[in-house]
């Protein structure tokens, strides 16, 4: 289909869009989950709180790095 | 005016005491694992208002195998990917696109995992030697304390319903209190004090109906 002149859109490159704009998202949700884990350790300090944290902490990580390699590609 | 004051039993001197009571009511069997439903005398725990004499007696939260619904999904979400060449919409994406997609589906997948454990781990009940405490939180985005003195505690009462609940011996145990305040946690429960799925719902029931019952000898 070619809406713009010279610029052809397909299917691929909808999906392609859709999944950075949601990539995003997921980066911004993580880091509101690392936030929400700090709040709910200071409500119930549990010993495996910290652990949790790293794990929070790392999955937000992963995120930034994918979300990163994904917008870049 | 009559001056009311702790029960002797539970105060901080009587804390070993207090251990070896709460382990004869519960039993020998109640799992003291930090991921357990209901840890007796848990460790190094600590509470936001907790104050420095209170004594944590019991942490319980609701059984692991309420957690069945979100694990089994993301068991089945796991594997979905490998029969993404099996639709036609797939098949018309390019490389590139579909790795995105796939990754991008992980990750929804791991942070849905993430998100229902941290519910399910933070979502706890707190008896302590002077108060229930009820933490609640729903969603990433809000929260709700329900706090209740041990001396306005009415009646407790524990239901166990299904299958499940029968063999594993989990259930909810209802704590009506003096206060009938509605809190937006407890819309379609009987209490704001509504211990959902808990382990061993009848030495909780127990548990709670004795520190009661000190409570109000002592205070007579």
């Amino acid at each position: 289909m070619e809406i713009i002149p010279g610029v052809v859109i397909n299917l691929s490159m909808i999906v392609s869009l859709m999944v950075k704009i949601s990539m995003i998202l997921i980066l911004i949700l993580s880091l509101v989950m690392v936030r929400q884990e700090s709040l709910m350790d200071r409500v119930v300090n549990l010993p495996t709180g910290r652990s949790l944290k790293i794990v929070m902490w790392a999955f937000f990580g992963l995120t930034l790095l994918t979300t990163v390699i994904v917008v870049l590609a | 005016m009559v001056q009311l004051d702790m029960p002797e039993v539970f105060k901080a001197g009587m804390v070993k005491g207090i251990s070896d009571e709460i382990k004869k009511i519960l039993g020998g069997s109640v799992s003291g694992s930090a991921f357990g439903s209901c840890i007796p005398r848990p460790n190094n725990l600590r509470f936001e208002s907790q104050q420095d004499d209170e004594i944590v007696l019991l942490l319980g939260r609701r059984h692991f195998f309420t957690n069945i619904g979100w694990v089994v999904a993301i068991c089945f979400a796991v594997v979905v990917p490998f029969f993404w060449g099996e639709f036609p919409f797939f098949k018309a994406l390019d490389g590139n696109t579909l790795v995105s997609l796939t990754m991008l589906w992980y990750l929804g997948t791991i942070f849905y995992g993430l998100q229902s454990f941290l519910m399910w781990f933070y979502n706890v009940y707190i008896v302590t030697n002077e108060r229930l405490v009820d933490v609640d939180f729903v969603g990433l985005l809000s929260k709700t304390v329900n706090v209740c003195q041990m001396s306005r505690v009415e009646d407790v009462n524990y239901t166990q319903k299904g299958f499940f609940a029968s063999m594993l011996n989990y259930g909810d145990v209802i704590v009506q209190t003096a206060s009938e305040q509605k809190t937006p946690d407890s819309s379609g429960e009987l209490s704001a004090f509504t211990f959902e799925s808990i382990a061993y719902p009848d030495r909780v029931a127990a548990l709670i109906s004795q520190l009661t019952e000190e409570t109000e000898k002592s205070w007579k």
